[in-house]
C-alpha cells in the first residue's frame, strides 16, 4: 500500500467514524461506510445497507436498479434533492401521485434508512486537484463546486468569467465557521447578479471544505501568487495623486482626507480600497417624495423603478407609491463617480490611489 | 403478497404509459418548409425563424390594447435554475429547458405532457433550447452530448458526443437545423482549446462534418478559443450559416497568441453542407476582455444608403455595432452603441484597432464594457418597419488585470465589474445613432427583445418588470412584475385566433394574451413570420 492510499484511508475511516456518531438514529456501520462513499476509491457497495435493500424491493422497478430511472415514464431520482426537500420526498413516498402509488407503511426506521439512500450523492469524480490527500467532505464539495460555481469563479476558486477570485476573499478568509459563505450561497448577491442556490446543509459545508482548501493551497503557494496584490497596486505617484484629488477630479467636492477619508487606508487595502474609490456599492440614496396633496416627504431611497418609487423615513418606516401618482426627486451623490468613468486615465486612477494609500 | 402488489401497479403504469402515449390524431412532422416559412401557431426554431430578426407579423395585440394584456397560464418548473431558454412550439406543444431538464408542455393551457430529465456531469451554466426535426428533438448537455428525444414522449432515440467533456467543453445552445443537418456548437472558456461546430445526420446521429475555430490546442504561436455557444442564423438563398464565435484563449493573456487570432470573436459564414468557411469578419481582431462575438448575426434585406444589400447586423458584445454585407462579409457599418474604451478606432475593412495600452496589466486597466460585454446572448430585435435594431444594452466599467505569474492558461488574469447600468438602445442600422434609449435599471436587465408588427417591443428591466415598449419611440406601454429578472428572449405565436406572448422569469413561464372574451374567435390571417 502505498502512502497516498494509506492517508486516504485513514482519512476515510476517521469520515466514517464522524459521520456515524453525527447520525445516531442509523443503525450498523453500513450506514456510517454509506456516508463516506464519495471517499475516493475506497467507495464499495454495501449489500446489507437496508435503505438499499427498502429502494430495491419498491422503487427499484420503476426507477431503475441504480436510481437512473426508465424513462420516459418513470423519473430518475439520482439528484433528487436538489429539486425536493426531504419532507417533500417523504410525503411523495407515503401518497404517491399520479402514476405513482403510495407506500404509507415506510415508517421509522425503515424510512429513515430510505431517504438516506435516495439522498446519498453519487459518487465524486476524482480529480487531480492537489494531488493527494482529500476530504471526502471537500471533494464531494468540489464535484457541485465544477457543476454550479466554476463558470464564474474558476474551477479552482481563483476566479473566471464575471466572479471573483474566492481564495482571496475577505468574508471567506475571515469565515472560519462557514456561516457566511453559506448565507451567501442561500441567497444569492442579487447586486453583484450571483444567483442563490438551494443546496442542502451537507452540500454547502462540502463546498466551504472545498474553497477553504483551495483558500490554503493558493495562500501555500511560493512567490508568484495569482490574482491581484497590494504590491500590484503601488505604481501610481502620490504628489499627482493628491493634486488630481483636489483639481480635476473633484473629490474635494464631497470627500476631505481629513474628514470621511480620515484612515481609509487603514480599513481598507489593495484591490478593496481601489474598488471602493471607483464606485462604492454600499451607499444611500436620499429621495424627497411630494404627495398630490402637497405634503412633502423625504428618507432613503429604498427602490425604485419605473413605476415604483420607496423610501425609508428618518424612524425606519417603509413607505411606496406609485411612481405616476407623486413627484419625487432622487439624490445620489455617488453618481459623481460614474461621471468619472469616462474621464479617467488609468495614470490617474494608480495616482489617485498612491494618494489614498497615504491617508492612514 | 406486496412484491406482487408492485408486479400489479407497474403494469398498470407500463399500460397507462403505454395508452398516453398513443397518437390520437398524427401530428404532422415539421418539414423543412415550416423552418424557412414558419407558420403562425409554431416556434419551429430558436429565434422562430432563420433570420435571427425575433420579430413576428402579428397584429392582435396592439399600441391601443396592450394594456389589456393579461395572464394566460404559468408553469412552474418549481427548479432552482433561472429558465434561459427560448421555447419552441410545434403542434400546439411547448419545448424548453433548463440544464439537464426538458419540459413538454401544452401551448393552450400550460399543463406539462412530459418532463425528461438527465442528471450529469460538466457546466451548468445555462441551456438555451431545443431543436426540432420531423418529429425529434435535439438537446445538448453540460456534459457535451447531443441527445435525440422523441417529441411525443421524450424519450432518448440517441446519445451523442460533441466534444469530449474532460478536455473541458460543456454545451448550453439550442442546435439549428438545416435541412438535413443538425448543427450544435460548444463553450468553454476554462481550458485553451479549440472552438467548434459539428453538424450530425438528424436521423441516425452519424457526424456529417466539424469546423474548428481555431487551430490545435499547442499549436506555437496560434489561439485557441473560439467557442460556439449561441445558435447562428442561416440564409437559404445563398445558402450560408452565419455563426458567432468566442474569446480566444488563454482569456485575459495575449502574449502567446499575437496578431489577429481567427477565428475567435468573429462572425463566420459557412456552408452547411460541408461545413467549410466562406468567409470570416473579426470583430474584435485581438481580444484580451472575453468579449465573445457570438451575439445573434441578424440577417436583414433592405437598403444601406439607398443600395439594395443582403445584410447581416450585429450589437457585439465588445460595445461595437456591425452591418456587413452577408454575401462576402465585408463591412458596410462599424460604430460603438455605448460607452467603449478599448480601441484606438476602426481599420478600413471595418475593425476595430485593439489598443495594446487597455490589455489587461498588473496594475490594472479601467475597461468599458464590463467582462459581460455591453450585450450579451439574449436577443436583440429587428423592427423592419421603423429600421431599428433593439438592442438590450449594458454601459458598464471594470478593472482588467494580468501578470506572469497568471500564466497563459485558462482565464491567465482577473477582472472586477465597477459599475453598469441597463438600457434599451434602439440603433437606427443605416448610421448606428441611437434613436433612443430606455433606461432598464442599474445592474442591468439580461432580458431579450421582440418586437412585433404592430409597433410593441416586448422586453424586461432589471427588477423583474414585463415591459411591452412602443417600438418607434421606446415609451412603455404596459407592464407586468413577474418576481424576477428575465434571463431569456421573449417569443410569440397565435392559437385559436389568439395572440399569446411567452416570457419567463426565475423557474417559471409565463404566457400572456387578450382577455378570452375580447378576442373575437377569427380565423389566423397572420403570414407567419
Amino acid at each position: 500500500m502505498n502512502k497516498v492510499k494509506g492517508i486516504r484511508f485513514a482519512l476515510f475511516l476517521a469520515a466514517a467514524a464522524v459521520s456515524f456518531s453525527l447520525v445516531p438514529s442509523i443503525e450498523g456501520p453500513a450506514r456510517a461506510a454509506d456516508q463516506a462513499e464519495n471517499v475516493p476509491p475506497a467507495k464499495t457497495p454495501t449489500p446489507k445497507d437496508p435503505g438499499a435493500d427498502s429502494y430495491a424491493q419498491h422503487c427499484a422497478i420503476c426507477h431503475g436498479d441504480q436510481r437512473q430511472g426508465i424513462l420516459p415514464g418513470f423519473p430518475p431520482l439520482l439528484g433528487i434533492t436538489h429539486q425536493m426537500t426531504d419532507d417533500k420526498i417523504t410525503d411523495l413516498i407515503h401518497t404517491g401521485k399520479g402514476r405513482m402509488p403510495g407506500f404509507p407503511s415506510l415508517q421509522n426506521g425503515e424510512l429513515t434508512a430510505l431517504m438516506h439512500f435516495l439522498t446519498s450523492a453519487e459518487p465524486a469524480p476524482q480529480l487531480a486537484a492537489n494531488g493527494g490527500a482529500r476530504t471526502s467532505l471537500s471533494a464531494a464539495g468540489e464535484s457541485l463546486f465544477l457543476q454550479n460555481c466554476a463558470f464564474c469563479h474558476g474551477r479552482d476558486a481563483e476566479g473566471g468569467e464575471t466572479g471573483p477570485d474566492l481564495t482571496e476573499s475577505r468574508l471567506v478568509r475571515r469565515d472560519r465557521t462557514g456561516d457566511d459563505i453559506a448565507k451567501v450561497i442561500h441567497e444569492g448577491r442579487p447586486d453583484n447578479k450571483m444567483p442563490a442556490f438551494n443546496f442542502s446543509t451537507q452540500e454547502i459545508r462540502g463546498i466551504i471544505a472545498f474553497i477553504h482548501e483551495r483558500e490554503a493551497e493558493a495562500v501555500s503557494r511560493p512567490g508568484g501568487r495569482r490574482g491581484v496584490s497590494v504590491a500590484d497596486l503601488q505604481t501610481g505617484n502620490v504628489d499627482a495623486g493628491k493634486r488630481y484629488f483636489n483639481g480635476p477630479g473633484g473629490c474635494v467636492k464631497c470627500h476631505a482626507p481629513s474628514g470621511d477619508l480620515a484612515g481609509v487606508a487603514s480599513r481598507y487595502e489593495g484591490l478593496e480600497l481601489e474598488e471602493r474609490m471607483l464606485f462604492p456599492r454600499d451607499t444611500t440614496s436620499h429621495v424627497t417624495v411630494t404627495l398630490p396633496s402637497g405634503k412633502e416627504l423625504s428618507g432613503s431611497l429604498a427602490y425604485l423603478d419605473e413605476f415604483t418609487v420607496a423610501m425609508r423615513d428618518s424612524s425606519g418606516v417603509y413607505h411606496s407609491w406609485a411612481a405616476s401618482r407623486v413627484r419625487y426627486k432622487v439624490h445620489a451623490p455617488v453618481e459623481a463617480h460614474v461621471d468619472l468613468f469616462p474621464k479617467y486615465t488609468d495614470a490617474d486612477i494608480h495616482n489617485l490611489m498612491a494618494y489614498l494609500q497615504t491617508l492612514h | 403478497m406486496k412484491f406482487l402488489n408492485d408486479r400489479l401497479l407497474f403494469l398498470f403504469a407500463a399500460l397507462f404509459v403505454s395508452l398516453s402515449s398513443a397518437p390520437l390524431l398524427a401530428a404532422q412532422d415539421l418539414e423543412n418548409a415550416q423552418l424557412v416559412h414558419p407558420t403562425a401557431d409554431s416556434w419551429p426554431t430558436y429565434h422562430g425563424d432563420y433570420s435571427g430578426r425575433r420579430h413576428v407579423h402579428f397584429a392582435q395585440i396592439t399600441p391601443q390594447n396592450v394594456g389589456d394584456l393579461s395572464l394566460a397560464w404559468a408553469y412552474q418548473t418549481n427548479q432552482a435554475a433561472a429558465i434561459k431558454s427560448s421555447p419552441l412550439l410545434v403542434d400546439g406543444i411547448i419545448y424548453f429547458t433548463v440544464p439537464d431538464n426538458i419540459w413538454a408542455v401544452d401551448a393552450r393551457s400550460g399543463h406539462m405532457i412530459w418532463h425528461y430529465t438527465r442528471p450529469s456531469k460538466g457546466e451548468h451554466i445555462g441551456q438555451r433550447g431545443v431543436a426540432i426535426y420531423k418529429s425529434w428533438l435535439f438537446f445538448a448537455t453540460p456534459d457535451t452530448h447531443l441527445i435525440s428525444l422523441n417529441a411525443k414522449d421524450g424519450s432518448v432515440r440517441w446519445d451523442k458526443v460533441i466534444a469530449d467533456t474532460s478536455k473541458g467543453y460543456w454545451s448550453t445552445m439550442a442546435p439549428l437545423v438545416v435541412k438535413n443537418h443538425v448543427i450544435v456548437g460548444v463553450g468553454g472558456d476554462l481550458d485553451n482549446i479549440p472552438g467548434l461546430l459539428r453538424s450530425f445526420d438528424p436521423d441516425t446521429g452519424a457526424l456529417q462534418w466539424e469546423w474548428d475555430a481555431t487551430p490545435p490546442a499547442s499549436t506555437p504561436n496560434a489561439t485557441t478559443g473560439g467557442m460556439t455557444w449561441i445558435t447562428g442564423t442561416y440564409d437559404p438563398e445563398l445558402n450560408l450559416l452565419y455563426w458567432g464565435t468566442g474569446n480566444p484563449t488563454p482569456v485575459l493573456n495575449g502574449k502567446t497568441r499575437p496578431g489577429t487570432d481567427l477565428y475567435t470573436c468573429s462572425i463566420v459564414a459557412i456552408d452547411p453542407d460541408t461545413g467549410k468557411l466562406a468567409w470570416g469578419f473579426s470583430a474584435s481582431p485581438h481580444d484580451t476582455h472575453d468579449w465573445d462575438a457570438v451575439e445573434i448575426p441578424v440577417l436583414v434585406d433592405g437598403k444601406f444608403h439607398g443600395e439594395p444589400h443582403k445584410m447581416l447586423m450585429q450589437a457585439s458584445r465588445n460595445g461595437y455595432f456591425f452591418v456587413l454585407d452577408r454575401t462576402n462579409g465585408k463591412s458596410l457599418l462599424t460604430t460603438p452603441y455605448g460607452p467603449v474604451n478599448w480601441a484606438l478606432g476602426i481599420d478600413k475593412e471595418g475593425h476595430p484597432i485593439p489598443n495594446p495600452d487597455k490589455e489587461p496589466a498588473p496594475d490594472g486597466r479601467l475597461i468599458a464594457p464590463d467582462e459581460g460585454g455591453l450585450t450579451n446572448y439574449r436577443s436583440p430585435s429587428f423592427d423592419p418597419a421603423t429600421g431599428l435594431f433593439i438592442v438590450d444594452a449594458h454601459p458598464s466599467y471594470s478593472l482588467y488585470f494580468a501578470k506572469p505569474a497568471d500564466g497563459a492558461y485558462g482565464w491567465a488574469g482577473a477582472d472586477y465589474g465597477l459599475w453598469g447600468k441597463g438600457v434599451i438602445d434602439a440603433i437606427d442600422y443605416q448610421t448606428g445613432k441611437i434613436r433612443w434609449t430606455h433606461d432598464v435599471g442599474e445592474g442591468g436587465s439580461g432580458a431579450g427583445v421582440m418586437t412585433t408588427d404592430s409597433g410593441l417591443a416586448f422586453t424586461g428591466d432589471g427588477h423583474g418588470n414585463l415591459l411591452a415598449l412602443e417600438t418607434s419611440t421606446g415609451k412603455t406601454l404596459w407592464h407586468v412584475g413577474t418576481g424576477s429578472p428575465m434571463q431569456s428572449s421573449p417569443i410569440s405565436y397565435e392559437l385559436d385566433g389568439r395572440q399569446y406572448i411567452l416570457s419567463s422569469s426565475g423557474g417559471v413561464l409565463f404566457a400572456w394574451a387578450l382577455p378570452e372574451n375580447r378576442v373575437h374567435a377569427r380565423t389566423s390571417t397572420a403570414a407567419g413570420h
